[in-house]
Formats: C-alpha cells, structure tokens, sequence
C-alpha cells in the first residue's frame, strides 16, 4: 500500500500526455501516482483507435529523455472509383510528378499551395510548441506573447500578412477550388481539413483546422504522418515502462470519484471505492467538462465559469469500423505498398459535404468519408481499421438500431474500391461515439477532448480564464488534449502542463 | 389577473385600480415592465406619513423566484456572499450576491420555508442568473413575480393597522421572521421586512384577494394615519436609513458597460455580508479572498453630513487640495434628522481613514439658475436614521 499523504502529484487519468507529465514530473524527483480507470493505462492512443500519429517532437522527447519508438513514414491515396488515384508522400518532387498526370497546372499550384499554408503553419506552430498567454490576468509576460504571434505574423511580410488575416476565418472549400482544378485532388485536402471536427469543408474556420493539422505533422501536407512500429500502443508501452524507472505509481482500475477540495484548494482525490489519496498537486488528464462538472463539482465553481464550461463543444463526429478479414481484398489498381498506404475515400469536396450535412441533424449519412488503414492483429491475420467521419454522437433513432445498416453502407461504399471485400470479412465492430465516450471516459467522445476550432484554440483552449494548464480551483491542473494545443499524440500538452506544475511547487 | 398585453406597453399590477384611484398627480413610473406611482399626492406627505402613522406601497413588480429541491438550501448558500448554512424556517435575511469577479450583482431579501423551499426577492430581474448558477444542483427555480401581489405596510402604527387588519399577535414577530395568516380564506405571507428604515412590514399573497387587502388595510389604518406611498417617498426614506440601491448607489455588475464600475462588496458597505470562512465555495469567493488579502479595495460607500441645507444631488466630493475624490449618489434634506444628508461613493482612503477636511460642490437650482455651495462634509454611519422602535420586541401599537 501506498503512504497516502506522501505524493507530489496525482495525475488522474494515464493517457500519453498524463504519462508524459509523469514522467517529466518524475524525472525532477517529484513522487507521482497515476490514477486510471480502465485496466491499462494509454487512453486512446492504442491500435483500436489510433491509425496514423505526427511525430513527437524533440522538445517533448527530451524532456522525457529520448523516446526510443520507430515511426515509419505512411503514403497517402485519395482513392478513385476509376482507379486513378492520387498517391501523395510528402516530397515536392514525387508529388508534383504524381499530380501533373492528371493536371500540370493543379501539380504547380500544389507546390505553391504546400508553401504557403506551411510558412502559416509554421508561424502559428511556433507559438502552438509553448504555453499559452494567459488573457484575463493582465501580466506583462502574457501580452508580450501575444504581442509576439501578432509580430511573427506581421513578420511574414504584408502581402502574406493580407492573405494570412483573410485566411483564418475562411474555408477551406473556397480554397481549395480557387487553387485546384482536379475534384478528387480538392477532396483529400478537405478530407484532412476536417477530420475529427464538427465542420464540413464548406464551414467558416475549416481552413484554420488544416494550419492545425500542419503544425502537428511537420508544417507538411502529407509528408508527417506516421505509424509507430510494432503498433501505436508501443509509444505507451514506452512510456510506462519510463514510469517503472522513474519510480511513478500507477494505479489502474482506480476511477476517481472526485477531487478532494479543502479550503478552496485541491488536496486529493477520492476514489469510487472510497479510498481517498493525498497530494500537493492533482492534475486532470480527463477532458475539461469531466474535469469541471465531476471532478471539480459544480458547487465549487462560479456561474460564469459553469457557462463556458456549458458552451465547450466536445461531441465527436468520427466513428470506427474494424472489420477482421481471412484474407486481404483485392482494392482495384493498388500494390501492396499502396496496401500499406494511408487510404482516403473523399473523391470531392461536395462527397463531404454531403456526408456532413446529416449529422448536424443528429442523421446518419450513408455514404460516410471514409481513411482506410490495413493492419495486421496478433495472428497476423489481416484486418482494415476504417475511419468514419461525421458519424455523429447520438442518432435520432438511436446507435443501436442503426448500427448494422451504418454498417452495410460503409462495406458498399468499400466494395466500389475493392470489390471483394464481402468475401474477405469474418468480423465486423463499430465502436461510435458515444462507445468511445464510455469507453474512454471521454464526454461526448470527442478525440481531442473539445473541437480544434478559433474559438477553443491557443488562450481559449479550454476556456478562457483556464488556460495555462490552471483550473479555477487552486491546486488542481490540466494536462489532457482539451489544453492548448491538445489533440494529436504529441505529449506536448502534457508536457507544458508539467512546466507549470514545477512552477507552481 | 388578465390583461390585453397587445396594447399595453406596460403590466399593471393586481393593486392597479385601487393605487390609480389614490393617485391624484398620475405620476407614474416603469419598475420591472409595471407601472407603478412614483408619488400619489406630495411625496413629502406620504414621507410624514411613513415616519408618523402607516404607508403603503405596492411592491409586486419587485422580482420574485421562487427556490425548490432537494438542494435548494445548499444552493441558495452557494448563490450568495452571506452564510446561511445556519438560516431557520420562517425566517429572511438581507443578502448580496456577486460574479465570479467578486463584483455586486444586487441585493435583495431571501425568504426560508423550509431546507427545501425558498423565496428571493430582489429589484431587477435575474431569472437567467439564478437558472445559470443552479446547473449542478437538484434545484428548480420559477419566477414568481406575477403571480405574488405584494405590499410594504412601513410606519411607528404599521402593527396596529395590520393587528385591525386581521394578524393577530402581529407584535411578537422579530424582525426578519415571517408568519403565514389566514385571513378571509385567503393565505397571507406577513414578514417583519422593509426598505424605510423604521418598524414595517410586507405582506404577501394571492393576485386574487390583492383588491380585497388594500381596502380592508386601508380601513383598518383610517385612524392609524394610513396613506399610500410611492417611490419618491421610499427613496426619502431609505437614504435616511443608509440603505444602497442597485443602479443608483452602485452598478449592477451584469449591466455595467465598463468593468471599472463595478463594485464589490467591500467597496459599497456590504463587507459584513461577506463571510469568506463560510465552509462552502460560493459565486465569487475566489476573486473576494484575493481582494481582503490583497487589500486591493478602492472605493467606499459613506454616510456625508453636508453643512447648509441645500441637497447635495449628484456633486462631486473633493479634498481640500480641490482633487476629485469621490461623487454623491443619493441625498436630500432629512426633514426628521434635520440634517442635509447623502450617500457617497468615495476613493480610499477618503472615507475610511481621512474622514475630514472633505467638501461637496453643490450646485443649487434657483429658477433657472444655479447657485454653486462649496459646503464642508464630514464622514458619518450611513445609518443615518435608526429608531428604537424599529427592533422592539413586542413591536409599539397604537390605539
């Protein structure tokens, strides 16, 4: 049994970015106990959720003290009915000679396209990697951060500056049409424009989503998308066994009823057994309205924060299919390295706008956008992990009576692209998201923990007043996805977080 | 009571027919969406009255929710500054309530039926505020407004009249206890409440006995000096009494534009009704503890003893290097203190440690001209006017 007034921080919930503030914390000889509900500790980062990953990046990594996990670089192919498809890596060179077979002038207009949106990405990357301004404290540090993105931005020279002001409120659609003359090519970069929010290509701040995107993965369009070799779950593997070194507790099974609050500050948690535990800081790795409205409570918060908390859109739009296989279909005009690629069914930006309008009207959409990954389980028997966008949280007729009709029409829009799929099936899971709110714990199943949108970035993220990692109550932080910059598996949240623990010991 | 709203800007009130047949001046005025007199026939008539025998005012438009659910005690505890873990049945307490910066978003009176049963009353509107604030609690909140007829019986006969009236040992309630009456086979809500400073009453109860009341009140007070009041006179009256008004002596923390108007607790007298080590979080606590530890309180809300006799509405206050220190937000000449007398809204630290040597510029209107004072103020209680009879137990009655 563990001394339960002698820990330094409890860090409730060990996804990756409560294992990196661990083990951060840990590494400056702070005792650490990590209190996680499921049975293993890792949260959405595993191979059941997890597809592709950005890099981690150096900054994170040796904060940890080197991450020794492979990532292996992935293709990207919008998929064709016809067989033509776009395969795109990254590199200037090989995707300008991949799109000028369908049209020199889009393959030009790539390259320029790709350099801009990253010189932006770059700009608001930079200010992404550190904590944010703090706007409702007045402190010098604080405006001089935000005078300093203000500068940086001015920096990129006037004409990029006008074109940067007219661009972060834009979508992406426009865009994407203005530039670009082949649909099937505007329907990958809208694909990656809106994955895992609530907007179609078509919504005002789209485009902003996709600066996000880029400054995660290598300021590239296609070019940092990785997966993790031996499976996702490796970079958590990784990191707990970081944790056995650097001598952090972890507690599985241990869900935690709420924060102990005394004298207006955070002092421990008590768990769903009753067990109560102490420390000097606790921090929330769970999503902010779990956070708030549970561990928090609502009778310790002040109406205004209990508002925002309300008006934080953290419902998920995005849906798995695992579909187990005895032998790999036949996709038509693919390789195996294509196999091996990062597949996209999104031939055009009204496919996906189409596939969006019904969910906002909680309907489902029977032709889904769709990113095909082929991975292989522990038997080494084939299966294809698809991504579903805009399947929204709840449905009007409810997940459970739907679920197998959603199904069929995801197999059917497959079936165009390999048509023996049917054949190839032996088991079939949806996991929605609402599943994944259950599961995960996670409010509204979003994966980011809160929608990547102007209004939830940077020093609203996750509401004003509570950014820098602090909650409104004393003693108690945040460390999940719902934190600038959150999302992605980069550990940076975590890591920021772990900063302004320190700073507060 | 039903009414065309198609063209009627403004509600009246279930006491309409009786207070417009009092009125001989038709001086009205807009409080809540009602229309209500400001005077009846001279304010300072209905004033004599209020400080020497019964007035009545018609209080319905004062917003009204009520509190029920299990978790309505925990709520309203959490709602407010003051500590009312303790609060007995049948009681009301004078609270404040703030937002999360610790600014004032009004006062009011809360009403306690039971742990599970509450009624607050307060001048403005808050509907929103209270259903935001109730998230989390197994509460549910109604206003109330319409369908409670309310009066202010205030005034030295004010038990008498309501003793005739039908409330039997009306005398023995405390101040801040409530009974429930039946009286005519309607039920009425008498609480030992009020806004003049002075022994008084209100009375609560159904829009449908509200003609019935003030007639037979009305007889009952015929030889108890009884006269309707309005809100001219109530204004007299509440400053004498040091009481603060929302929008007047400070700004409502929802409604003012400019957040350096608003207003916490200590920065207009109301520092008593904050109790920090209340075992509970409550709205604004947080921003109030860094404030009393910080000691960054600005400003004051004083009592002014002005020389001369000639109201001090709307000056300015200054030091005696002629620096703008402060401003009046309410102040008349008090005919029972004798006195010319006003609320002040001062910087620190005039008002707390520098209480003289401070000066009002007064400008007098004489007949379309002014006549500019420049009257010496000292520092007093707000409390200007506070008789005995207004906490005696058994209250005074008159034959």
């Amino acid at each position: 049994m563990s001394d339960n007034s002698n820990f330094d921080a409890i860090i409730i919930g060990g996804g990756h970015n409560g294992l990196v503030c661990a083990n951060i914390l840990a590494r400056k000889n702070k005792r650490v106990l990590i209190c996680e509900a499921r049975k293993e500790c890792g949260g959405m980062v595993n191979n059941e959720i997890t597809n592709y990953v950005p890099p981690v990046t150096t900054a994170v990594s040796s904060s940890l003290g080197g991450m020794q996990v492979n990532y292996l670089p992935k293709t990207t192919i919008a998929l064709s009915e016809t067989g033509q498809h776009i395969r795109l890596v990254g590199n200037q060179h090989i995707d300008h000679k991949s799109i000028s077979t369908f049209s020199s002038q889009d393959a030009d207009r790539f390259n320029d396209f790709h350099e801009k949106m990253s010189k932006f990405s770059k700009t608001l990357g930079s200010f992404m990697m550190a904590s944010p301004p703090r706007i409702m404290n007045n402190s010098f540090s604080d405006y001089f951060k935000l005078f300093k993105l203000g500068l940086n931005v001015r920096l990129l020279g006037k004409k990029n500056f006008n074109e940067f002001a007219r661009m972060i409120g834009l979508n992406i659609a426009d865009e994407l049409e203005d530039n670009f003359e082949n649909t099937l090519l505007q329907g990958l970069i809208a694909h990656d424009s809106v994955i895992g929010s609530n907007l179609g290509p078509r919504s005002p701040g789209s485009l902003i989503n996709l600066l996000y995107r880029m400054a995660i993965h290598n300021n590239s369009l296609f070019g940092g998308i990785f997966q993790i070799e031996g499976g996702n779950d490796q970079f958590t593997k990784h990191l707990i066994e970081k944790c056995k070194s650097n001598n952090v507790e972890i507690k599985t099974s241990a869900s935690v009823k709420n924060c102990i609050v005394e004298d207006d500050c955070a002092v421990g948690v008590e768990l769903i057994n009753g067990e109560k535990v102490y420390a000097k800081k606790i921090i929330s790795n769970v999503d902010p309205r779990s956070t708030y409205f549970s561990l928090l409570g609502s009778q310790n918060l002040d109406t205004d924060v209990k508002r925002k908390i309300k008006h934080h859109r953290s419902k998920g739009r995005v849906a798995k299919l695992i579909l187990d296989l005895n032998k790999l279909p036949s996709f038509n005009n693919c390789d195996d390295i294509d196999l091996d690629s990062r597949m996209v069914v999104a031939p055009s930006i009204d496919y996906i706008e189409e596939t969006f309008n019904p969910s906002k009207f909680d309907k489902l959409s029977l032709e889904p956008t769709l990113e095909i990954c082929v991975k292989k389980d522990s038997d080494q028997n084939p299966k294809l992990d698809i991504q579903v966008q805009y399947a929204p949280y709840k449905t009007d007729q409810g997940w459970e009576n739907v679920k197998e009709n959603y199904i069929e029409s995801i197999i059917k829009i497959i079936s165009k692209y390999a048509p023996n799929i049917n054949e190839c099936i032996e088991h079939k899971k949806l996991i929605t998201p609402d599943d994944i709110e259950l599961e995960y714990n996670v409010s509204g199943g979003h994966w980011h923990h809160g929608e990547i949108q102007i209004d939830q970035l940077f020093m609203m993220r996750p509401i004003p007043g509570a950014s820098q990692y602090k909650t409104h109550l004393d003693g108690l932080f945040m460390c999940g996805a719902g934190t600038h910059p959150g999302g992605g598996l980069t550990g940076i949240s975590g890591k920021n977080a772990a900063k302004a623990v320190l700073d507060d010991f | 009571m039903t009414q065309d709203l198609r063209y009627s800007a403004l509600k009246k009130t279930p006491f309409h027919s009786r207070t417009s047949m009092a009125s001989r001046t038709n001086k009205y005025y807009n409080w809540n969406g009602y229309t209500v007199p400001t005077e009846y026939s001279t304010t300072e008539l209905e004033y004599t009255a209020a400080r020497n025998g019964t007035s009545v005012m018609d209080l319905t438009p004062m917003g009204k929710y009520e509190i029920t659910g299990d978790h309505a005690h925990r709520f309203v505890d959490y709602l407010v500054t003051r500590d009312l873990s303790e609060m007995k049945d049948n009681t009301v307490a004078y609270i404040i309530w703030c937002n999360e910066d610790g600014k004032v978003i009004d006062d009011g009176t809360i009403f306690k039926f039971s742990s599970t049963k509450f009624m607050l009353c307060c001048a403005v509107k808050i509907y929103n505020w209270l259903n935001d604030s109730a998230y989390g609690f197994d509460v549910s909140i109604s206003d109330v407004t319409d369908t409670i007829a309310a009066l202010a019986i205030q005034g030295p006969t004010s038990c008498s009249t309501l003793k005739k009236f039908g409330a039997e040992d009306l005398e023995k309630l405390k101040p801040f206890e409530m009974r429930e009456y039946k009286i005519d086979g309607f039920d009425i809500l008498i609480s030992r409440t009020g806004f003049t400073g002075d022994l008084g009453y209100e009375l609560w109860t159904d829009p449908k006995n509200a003609e019935a009341t003030w007639d037979n009140i009305e007889i009952a007070g015929k030889e108890l000096k009884l006269r309707p009041f309005g809100m001219n006179a109530l204004e007299m009256t509440r400053i004498e009494a040091g009481f603060i008004q929302t929008n007047t002596d400070f700004m409502a923390a929802e409604d003012s534009l400019r957040p350096t108007r608003m207003r916490s607790p200590y920065e207009i007298g109301m520092g008593w009704l904050v109790h920090l080590n209340k075992n509970s979080y409550f709205v604004g606590k947080k921003a109030l503890k860094k404030e009393k530890e910080e000691s960054t309180t600005e400003r004051c809300l004083v009592g002014l003893d002005i020389d001369g006799d000639k109201p001090a509405h709307g000056s300015v206050i200054y030091n005696s290097k002629k620096e703008d220190i402060g401003i009046v937000t309410a102040a008349l000449w008090s005919p029972i203190m004798k006195k010319n007398i006003a609320l002040a809204s001062l910087k620190r630290p005039y008002g707390i440690k520098i209480k003289e040597n401070i000066f009002a510029e007064i400008y007098h209107p004489e007949e379309l001209e002014y006549r500019k004072i420049w009257a010496r103020c000292k520092v007093v209680k707000r409390q200007f006017f506070n008789p005995e009879r207004r906490n005696k137990v058994p209250a005074d009655l008159y034959e």
